[in-house]
């Protein structure tokens, strides 16, 4: 028994050894986010600005509902002071067993550090039923608002008052980037509203239902979505089903966010006639998309790219 | 007489008190209803008052701006000292409003919450039926199912989930599995445990059934595998999922990459009850009959697409003879060494060690849609079996047998679209009271994923035993349809 009983235990102390090699955290001099998407990590940095230290799960170019859950996220998240969600149940593919693993009470929904950027957000689509009949359906209403760079605004105000919450003794500092971002973001958003100009009353479909919010705040009309259900890829049925009401509704834009595979959008343009777009659904999506405002800058580019590229159509024909 | 006296006075008055308790039970409702409508009165008064406060802070502000440009009509060149006097008023009753519109928030908010069913737990249904057929039967290939058509429930799991309090979450898994010869579904606890939330230093307490955290596959249910079927030296190694009656404690390391420890403690440790192992759950025992179990496991981002997670497991359970029983096969025969027919086996010593490996190649961009997943897992078994003779078998003094065994298995899944992957699983295992009877099995297998909740596979498995086993090579088709309901997400250990 003893032998045995002592290799048991020299296994797990050598690997309790071997495995606990490694640098030990440094001092915590700035607050510690984790946010769960980029556009998060782009407005904490600029409420925060020297004073906070960033890390986003995601990279940018995952879809909102699917980033892969990394072992190396649970000491980042283990040592975080805010952790910034999306909130509306975006996250619920990933975020919970990420929380649970991550031992970091700090952070645990319902406590401080838990930033849910959906407080004071209105949501759209909210489901009577959570039957699966209707797909991977999210309970509180379509989670894709920061899309709208004017609810966008209501989530910076959210980071702002976790930012002041943890750290109130540089409520000035944060004050004054927050006002400076804002005042930043609203003139681009007026600059964006006289651009849209040419946009308005298009009607379009995506590959996944990330634009209501986005296609209302610049007069827009969103048609519906590829896939099936949210989380279902589509039938033929459906396909064919979309294809037939985009031509009788004169759809002219079939918009794919980079997450998803080309080929059925692809499809669906060609046989009405639609123009394809591929537009980002957080910064780091596409190319140049670094920050919140050049993300926004690029889709509104690109969807002027494509109206023009139907107008152009039209006139050939 | 008396009796049934007595029982219809005791009718008469259970008829009048359940008749009491509706009544009782109405005019709660009423008065609940009473309630809410007042509530909802009291809401809309809330609102008007805001809507008030808003009007006044709207009209203070246009009398500011007033006051102001009256000032500085005045004294064009003067600091706005004065203008600044009714800034405090207004912060004032803006934050009145502010409070007001807190409060009227979590009225709402309250009201939402009105059925009762908001305090239950997360519930859902995960349902298993496997059609099948197999070349050979039971006795030829030593398994509990049986050979040619078969279709079986394999299980209807029941998951129960919800936060105990601010300290703890608690869980169950609540299976009816059906009996391999008689198909009859038995309901058992296949999990119920305790779970800490928000103990100090990166601990965690698991108390209670639950699947001890050993190797990479032991601890997750069946719909959840990769393939079809538990890989075989699970099987016959741990004893299926490895659950355990006990407590466990993980500890993840305050370092900035990812180590995780474990070690744990149980009465027994494998689901199946009088498998070769024996090592179930149930009755008392000495400490040395107890099992104690570790694990630690890590992780390396190779690329951002590409990580490897190696872990390593222990599991000890230093002396069953209290647990006795006679050793026997999956299909019900007793375990007889070759050398000694009709010889009995029952164990003393049980050690298990094992190594395993995780590849994964996930594209950041499209991992939903395409994925690369290779998966290894190598055990040692040690075993010590005291070999006794029986009536009618060979005669000779009793002694103690102590065998080390191997087995392993490896199996690489491609994901090519949301909805399809496939893979193939190698497996070779010897046999943990006999190493020289050895096993090898190999399985490709195709999965369609209609959804996330509704899933196909197609599996075949060509099984070939060496001839020490006294075994038949056997083949075998599985067509799996799993199903889920209700509530179902994946846990840390499922990703």
């Amino acid at each position: 028994m003893k032998p045995k009983f002592m290799r048991l235990l020299s296994i797990l102390t050598l690997a309790g050894v071997l495995l606990c090699w490694g640098p030990m955290p440094a001092q915590a001099a700035k607050i510690k986010v984790v946010t769960t998407l980029t556009d998060l990590a782009d407005f904490a940095r600029e409420v925060g600005g020297d004073l906070v230290e960033v890390h986003s799960l995601a990279t940018g170019v995952e879809d909102t509902h699917g980033v892969p859950m990394k072992p190396s996220f649970v000491p980042i998240m283990n040592r975080a002071d805010l952790l910034i969600l999306v909130g509306f149940d975006c996250e619920h593919a990933f975020l919970p067993a990420l929380l649970e693993a991550s031992k970091n009470p700090r952070i645990q929904m319902g406590k401080s550090g838990y930033v849910d950027c959906s407080k004071g957000i209105v949501p759209r689509d909210v489901p009577k039923s959570t039957d699966h009949y209707q797909g991977d359906v999210h309970p509180y209403g379509n989670p894709h608002y920061i899309l709208d760079p004017v609810l966008a605004k209501t989530a910076v105000g959210n980071i702002y008052n976790a930012l002041v919450e943890f750290d109130p003794q540089h409520q000035a500092d944060f004050s004054r980037n927050r006002d400076a971002y804002l005042a930043k973001l609203d003139a681009k958003i007026a600059e964006w509203k006289k651009e849209v100009v040419p946009l308005k009353g298009l009607k379009f479909v995506s590959y996944h239902e990330h634009w209501p919010y986005f296609a209302e705040r610049f007069g827009m009309v969103y048609f519906g979505t590829i896939e099936l259900k949210p989380g279902i890829d589509p039938t033929p049925r459906h396909i064919e089903e979309l294809i037939s009401s985009m031509k009788a509704e004169h759809v002219s834009i079939v918009l794919r966010e980079p997450q998803f595979p080309e080929k059925v959008p692809k499809q669906i343009a060609e046989q009405t006639g639609a123009t394809l777009v591929t537009l980002p659904i957080m910064p780091g999506g596409i190319p140049n998309t670094e920050t919140y405002i050049k993300m926004e800058d690029e889709i509104i580019r690109g969807l002027l790219a494509a109206e023009q590229a139907q107008k152009a159509a039209h006139a050939m024909k | 007489m008396r009796t049934v006296i007595a029982l219809v006075f005791l009718f008469v008055f259970s008829s009048c008190a359940f008749a009491q308790t509706t009544e009782e039970r109405l005019e709660k409702l009423e008065k609940a209803l009473k309630s809410q409508e007042q509530t909802i009165q009291e809401l809309k008064a809330l609102q008007r008052t805001v809507k008030k406060q808003e009007q006044t802070i709207e009209e203070q502000r246009k009398l500011i701006e007033k006051l102001t440009a009256k000032e500085k009509q005045a004294e064009p060149s003067g600091p706005p000292a004065t203008a600044e006097a009714p800034q405090p008023v207004v912060a004032e009753v803006q934050q009145q409003v502010e409070e007001l519109k807190e409060q009227v928030n979590s009225v709402a908010e309250a009201q939402q919450k009105k059925l009762p069913s908001e305090f239950n737990p997360a519930i859902g249904l995960v349902g298993e039926t496997i059609f099948s057929y197999r070349s050979k039967d039971s006795k030829a290939t030593g398994s509990d199912r049986p050979g040619g058509w078969d279709v079986n429930q394999r299980s209807v799991e029941l998951n129960i989930a919800a936060s105990v309090d601010p300290f703890a979450k608690g869980y169950a898994v609540l299976n009816a599995s059906a009996d391999p010869i008689t198909g009859e579904a038995t309901l058992g606890v296949e999990e119920a445990a305790i779970q800490t939330t928000s103990l100090p230093d990166n601990l965690e307490l698991k108390a209670g059934r639950f699947f001890g955290e050993f190797g990479r596959l032991a601890y997750i249910h069946d719909h959840e595998l990769p393939f079809v079927n538990r890989p075989l030296v699970l099987d016959q190694y741990i004893g299926g999922e490895s659950r355990t009656d006990g407590a466990q404690l993980n500890w993840l390391l305050p370092i900035e990459h990812y180590v995780s420890l474990t070690a744990g403690v149980g009465d027994g440790f494998g689901s199946v009850p009088n498998d070769v192992n024996d090592n179930s759950n149930g009755n008392f025992r000495n400490f040395g009959g107890l099992s104690f179990f570790g694990r630690g496991s890590t992780s390396f981002d190779l690329t951002p697409d590409l990580s490897l997670e190696p872990g390593i497991s222990g599991l000890l359970n230093p002396k069953t003879t209290d647990r006795g029983g006679v050793l026997a096969q999956p299909n019900g025969t007793p375990v007889t060494l070759p050398q000694f027919p009709g010889s009995n086996l029952s164990q003393t010593e049980r050690s298990l060690e094992g190594v395993d490996l995780t590849l994964s190649w996930k594209p950041l961009s499209s991992n939903q849609f395409q994925s690369i997943i290779w998966g290894t897992e190598v055990l040692h078994s040690g075993n010590s079996y005291d070999v006794t003779p029986t009536s009618g078998g060979a005669k000779f003094s009793p002694f103690i047998s102590s065998v080390d065994s191997y087995g392993m298995y490896t199996y690489l899944t491609y994901k090519w679209s949301r909805e399809w992957s496939g893979g193939f699983l190698f497996q070779w295992v010897e046999d943990s009271w006999n190493n020289a009877d050895r096993t090898f099995s190999y399985s490709p297998y195709i999965t369609w994923a209609l959804s996330h909740w509704n899933q196909l596979r197609l599996q075949y498995t060509y099984t070939e035993p060496n001839a020490v086993s006294g075994l038949r090579p056997d083949s075998a088709v599985y067509l799996q349809w799993d199903w889920i309901i209700g509530s179902h997400s994946h846990g840390w250990q499922q990703r």
